[in-house]
């Protein structure tokens, strides 16, 4: 029951604001921003169950043909990607009130509120049928506020990137998921130990990763990115960056490993040349980028490109050190492109070279900026450095090779990561035309909202076990990689 | 052997209920001199429900009368259910304020309910006459219906268009009929059975011109090519009535076909897989392009048809609750997606264009969030009947062997296009306008209720898809 009112709270508030009147913006502010911190504070109190408690509800759906129930869980990994959701979700609504026409506020808030619904219901889904409807809904509220709420008309030319490649993704996990029920009959997978034949896994799997790749994204599929990263309105993409991207490392962990767990091996090879691709050309990519969202979107390409490489390495606490990985990597995105959403609505422009010097007269902002871009460079005390060390340490043990290509990329990490802190922040103060010279500082709200990701990123970067010591160590994938361990 | 025909007239009883109301509306006519529309399509509607009444203690039964031609059973219920259903919310779109009856709103509604009567008779036949007979029942008033936007000329290409190709279709379909009749000796289907195991060449040239015969009316593609102008040139409403009627009655008698004459995947049966995955390529495609949404959603339907015949692939065991449950879906979003047209437009032509779309949401808000709806449920998005449908579809196709396997990754392929398709007119929707965009008329409430009905529909079949199940499916799988 309480997962489900963790669940549906958002979209209940969303709803609910239909209510209240288009012009009342203050009231509309405080719904939102009331309804996504009560989903935290509600889903902050789950926290204790970790890792071993799981709270499940299965009610019965679809009796006829091929069977499914309602089936949510929460307990053990998906704990943090709710917590991350819920946690990014707060700044991003709280962000988004600054949206310049009151009058289409309302749509915007309740846009963003349904996604955080839609992220909600596929972290905690117990079987593939609600999985795979979360994942498919998701599209919609993105969509629309490309669409209706981004300005520029190459935002809308990111919708349709989004919305076909993420569409597409969605249709090949759906015949994934349709050419597995055929065989279980019922939609109820989690656990089940299969007995397919090796040539349908091998085929299923490629399915379901090649959806879940898509969304990451990982090198070659990362086309519809960079544009859905550098045209979204800042709240929005610190939600899709920040949380979305997530869903297909979740759905790797979750559904794909443990259900095709000899067909991954079979796949690994080439998963981990994909994943080293990510990881060295998003660094170089992110390096050429003249634009600072665009930067962090291929830094972000980079980075997740090493949860991959970890998970497909099958060496020791890959679901450890993979579910770390990617709670930093939410944090430090999440606020990397909430603050510069904050110079884009100051100055104008994202364009590194049109605009620098702003610490001289921001100083808190020019700190908060200079945290977030350290933890993405991998400072060591930032969570960046805990994910980015322990996976390397962990992928070392079994492809050494890859590790050793993969950590040129820390190298120009520290270059891109520079260029943009150096360039935002630093030397004489440049302005370009009308922007506004004073109100350069955080204002107080901008300075809460941002302040918790911050916190939370120094927190996991001194106290990494707190959350590793929390996720449960018996899990399909950990088996699977024990077991390849001991084969060598 | 002769035996007494004797008549069940409770089987009959929806049938003669409808064609009671039909007379009514006429003599209603007649009587009073130009009755309101308010009248006789109220009249029409009461004869819905009259004949649902009737259907109500068949459900579940399997019983025939008329010697065996005529069959209430799983293949007839639900098919009639939907006839009954898509009558009476074709008719509260044709109480629009501008709504076309070609100037006699009586004849133009007792030709409706014969349409439907006709759509029932298909689902009910079960012998290749009683087929034949409901397909010229629904034909005929149907040729008539496309021409009622008088004196608006392409309602009359519209109908001439229609006249053409379907006599066409119809001319296959009885000379299929006969051979059909050569090769089994006798009209009766059930007898069809040993002369398809056989696959004699009479009855492989038979079963395939009635195929043909039936793909006209379908509007698989290759047979497709009347769909865009008859849908752009009828009346809303009788277009409408066309994109649902029709083809949930003519997949009754393919399904009856099937199960009846073949009982399992047959090779006789793969030209219409053929056809089906053309019908997804060419439907999908053919919408990219257009911009009225009449055109559009004459694609959106040869491609859905294509969908539909995957429920047939391997004659499988759910496969007829699948059918029914994408039919009831496809009534579901189209009704509700052409209510929002006569909506948009108050039924008037102009404004079936895709620019009278463009920022509806921050003019009329309910009315483009029910539109984008009904679209997504078109494409297939989760929550909403049309996903569920395709869930369904694709378990058929991908449980059906190899030629099963390729009509769901068509299926897919082709809903990847679609999302295009769709999702165009749903941005336009949404993209904020700058300067004057076109009014739109207030609607009748008749025509909200259709909206309504459409949206509910959607809702609940994709949300609850076991009520479908537990209580429209009289044979459960």
């Amino acid at each position: 029951m309480l997962i489900d009112v963790i669940i549906f709270l958002p979209l209940a508030a969303a709803l609910l604001m239909l209510l209240i009147p288009r012009t009342s913006s203050g009231v509309l502010k405080a719904a939102a921003l009331a309804g996504s911190l009560a989903t935290f504070i509600l889903s902050a109190l789950v926290v204790p169950l970790a890792p071993n408690g799981v709270t499940q509800q299965v009610v019965p759906w679809i009796t006829s043909g091929v069977v499914a129930s309602y089936h949510v869980s929460l307990g053990g990994i998906n704990v943090f990607f709710v917590l991350l959701t819920t946690f990014v979700a707060v700044p991003a609504v709280w962000a988004a009130w600054t949206y310049a026409n009151a009058t289409r506020l309302r749509g915007y808030l309740m846009l963003l509120l349904a996604f955080e619904w839609t992220l909600l219901g596929l972290f905690t889904a117990g079987n593939l049928l609600l999985f795979y409807i979360y994942w498919d809904l998701m599209l919609i509220p993105v969509f629309l506020l490309l669409v209706g709420y981004a300005v520029s008309p190459q935002a809308r030319r990111a919708a349709w990137g989004y919305l076909i490649y993420n569409g597409a993704g969605g249709l090949i996990l759906l015949a994934g998921v349709i050419g597995l029920v055929v065989q279980t009959h019922t939609f109820e997978v989690v656990g089940a130990t299969s007995g397919l034949p090796a040539g349908l896994e091998w085929w299923l799997f490629a399915a379901f990763a090649l959806a879940f790749l898509i969304k990451t994204p990982v090198f070659p599929f990362h086309a519809w990115m960079p544009d859905t990263y550098t045209q979204s309105p800042p709240p929005l993409v610190a939600m899709v960056s920040g949380v979305q991207s997530k869903a297909g490392l979740y759905g790797l962990i979750v559904f794909a490993l443990p259900l095709f767990p000899n067909a991954a091996h079979a796949w690994a090879p080439l998963l981990l040349v994909l994943a080293v691709c990510s990881v060295v050309y998003g660094a170089f990519a992110a390096l050429a980028q003249n634009n600072a969202k665009t930067l962090v979107a291929f830094s972000s390409l980079s980075h997740l490109g090493l949860v991959i490489l970890a998970l497909f390495a099958f060496s020791f606490s890959v679901v450890q050190i993979s579910v770390l990985m990617i709670v930093s990597h939410g944090l430090i995105s999440a606020a990397l492109f909430l603050l510069l959403g904050f110079i884009e609505e100051r100055v104008g422009t994202c364009e590194l070279g049109s605009f620098g010097g702003l610490s001289v007269r921001a100083p808190r902002f020019g700190v908060f900026m200079l945290i977030a871009s350290m933890a993405a460079l991998g400072l060591p005390g930032l969570s960046g450095f805990a994910g980015e060390f322990l996976i390397f340490l962990s992928a070392w043990q079994t492809q050494p090779v890859f590790v050793a290509i993969s950590l040129v990329s820390v190298v120009i990490a520290c270059v891109y990561v520079l260029k943009l802190f150096q360039s935002s922040m630093h030397g004489p103060e440049k302005l370009p035309a009308g922007a506004v010279r004073d109100g350069l500082e955080l204002r107080p709200r901008e300075f809460a909202l941002v302040a918790p990701l911050l916190a939370a990123i120094i927190f996991l970067g001194l106290w990494p076990a707190w959350l590793n010591d929390r996720v449960p160590a018996s899990n399909a994938v950990t088996q699977a990689s024990a077991a390849s361990m001991e084969s060598k | 052997m002769m035996t007494s025909v004797g008549v069940d007239y409770s089987i009959l009883a929806p049938e003669l209920a409808l064609a009671a109301a039909g007379l009514l509306v006429l003599l209603l006519d007649l009587i009073l001199r130009n009755a309101s529309r308010w009248l006789l399509y109220t009249t029409g509607i009461i004869g819905c429900i009259a004949a649902f009444a009737f259907m109500l203690p068949l459900y579940g039964k399997t019983q025939s009368t008329l010697n065996g031609a005529f069959a209430n059973d799983k293949f007839s219920w639900g098919f009639d259910t939907l006839l009954v259903l898509t009558l009476a919310v074709v008719f509260l779109l044709s109480s629009l304020k501008r709504a076309e009856d070609g100037g006699n709103p009586a004849s133009y509604a007792s030709l409706l309910i014969l349409c439907t009567i006709g759509g029932t008779v298909m689902a009910g036949a079960t012998n290749l006459i009683g087929i034949f007979l409901g397909i010229e029942l629904l034909s005929l008033s149907l040729y008539v219906l496309a021409g009622t936007g008088f004196p608006r000329e392409s309602s009359q290409e519209a109908a001439l268009k229609y006249v053409m190709l379907g006599s066409l279709a119809s001319g296959f379909l009885i000379y299929g009929s006969a051979l059909l009749y050569g090769a089994g000796g006798s009209i009766a289907l059930s007898a069809l059975t040993k002369a398809a195991a056989v696959s004699s060449p009479l009855f492989i040239a038979g079963f395939a011109l009635f195929v043909v015969g039936l793909a006209f009316k379908l509007a698989l593609a290759p047979f497709h090519l009347w769909t865009p102008d008859v849908y752009e040139g009828s009346p809303l409403a009788v277009t409408a009535f066309m994109a649902v009627a029709v083809k949930a009655a003519s997949f009754a008698v393919l399904a009856r076909v099937a199960y009846t004459v073949f009982g399992h995947a047959s090779d006789a049966l793969i030209p219409l897989w053929a056809l089906a995955i053309l019908s997804m390529l060419v439907g999908n495609l053919g919408a990219i392009r257009q911009r009225n949404l009449k055109r559009l959603l004459a694609f959106s339907s040869i491609a859905q048809a294509g969908y539909v015949v995957v429920a047939l692939a391997g004659v499988g065991a759910s496969g007829l609750s699948s059918l029914l449950f994408y039919l009831f879906a496809y009534a579901f979003m189209n009704l509700g997606a052409f209510a929002v047209i006569g909506l948009v437009g108050d039924g008037s032509e102009a404004y079936a264009d895709i620019d009278a779309y463009r920022g509806l949401f921050f003019r009329r808000p309910w009315v483009a969030a029910a539109m984008a709806l009904f679209l997504m449920s078109l494409a297939g998005i989760p929550g909403t009947a049309g996903f569920y449908g395709k869930v369904l579809l694709l378990v058929q196709g991908f449980t059906a062997g190899p030629w099963g396997v390729a009509l769901g990754i068509s299926l897919i392929a082709g809903t990847l296009v679609s999302f295009y398709v769709y999702f165009k007119v749903i941005w336009q929707m949404f993209v904020p306008v700058e300067g004057e965009a076109p009014q739109i008329a207030d609607g009748t409430a008749a025509s909200w209720l259709a909206v309504g009905l459409g949206a509910a529909g959607v809702i609940v079949l994709g949300v609850l898809p076991q009520m479908f199940f537990t209580y429209v499916v009289a044979a459960p799988p």
